[in-house]
């Protein structure tokens, strides 16, 4: 799974890498996240997930071949 | 600035999500809502006019030279450019829809923008003035709390930090939900 982070995130992250682990949704997506850097913790909590530009949700069946963004809260304007 | 005369004549354009930026030669043009370059807002408002438009509102989001205290030197502008773009294009379509709009336009910069220059620009345009600054305010509200784009301001002192982020999930307790809904 390609896992692709954007604006803070890529304090705690690389901006795009891959996770082998078997991940089956976003909460699973997130606890695999934490486990790599757990002050990030809390910014996980506060971001949204897209798979091929939509949004999912929790409930989102993920797959291995699937490029997951990571969206924190947006901070334009 | 981008010459204004680089765009089509307003009939053909009224109801456009957000115009092209010039041609650059030699680089891919930016997406529609996005643009690496500086924003043509007197370009922007020649396209926004339309004969049964009696009111047209235009605001212009600036870098401002100081934030929190610290001095900034300029701000940087990142975007998930493929969702940024189509929901800006969705917010533009409801704002023309809820409020009758003749023209709705939105560009937002990335990439680096220096103090007194435009972060992002809406305009809007109604039969009456209520609906378009209403509209104008829905949209840029919308944008700045929905659309994947953020700043990165850049101070004189050599340090850096992250704009504020949009913390309506706080409140509403889901990422999604914004105080405004």
């Amino acid at each position: 799974m390609k896992i692709h982070v954007y604006a803070r995130l890529k304090d705690y992250f690389q901006p795009e890498f891959e996770l082998l682990e078997t991940i089956a949704n976003t909460d699973e997506l997130k606890a695999v996240l934490v486990k790599m850097n757990d002050s990030a913790d809390e910014l996980l909590s506060a971001c949204r997930f897209a798979v091929e530009e939509g949004f999912i949700d929790k409930d989102f069946k993920l797959n291995s071949n699937d490029t997951v963004v990571i969206i924190p809260p947006s901070s334009g304007g | 600035m981008t010459p204004s005369s680089s765009y089509p004549p307003v009939a053909e354009v009224s109801h456009v999500a957000a115009p092209p930026a010039a041609p650059q030669t030699g680089t891919a043009a930016p997406p529609p809502g996005l643009s690496a370059e500086p924003l043509d807002i007197v370009g922007l408002l020649s396209r926004a006019h339309h004969p049964g438009a009696g009111a047209v509102v235009l605001f212009s989001g600036e870098v401002r030279n100081s934030n929190k205290g610290q001095t900034v030197e300029f701000l940087e502008y990142e975007a998930y450019a493929p969702l940024a773009t189509k929901l800006i294009e969705e917010i533009l379509a409801e704002a023309r829809r809820k409020w009758q709009l003749h023209t709705a336009i939105a560009q937002h910069r990335t990439g680096k923008v220096a103090v007194g220059e435009t972060a992002v620009v809406v305009i809007t345009a109604s039969a009456h003035r209520s609906e378009a600054y209403a509209a104008n305010r829905y949209i840029i509200d919308r944008i700045k709390h929905e659309a994947p784009i953020w700043k990165c301001e850049y101070y004189t002192d050599g340090s850096r930090e992250w704009g504020n982020n949009c913390n309506c999930h706080s409140v509403t307790g889901d990422a999604t939900k914004h105080i405004y809904e």
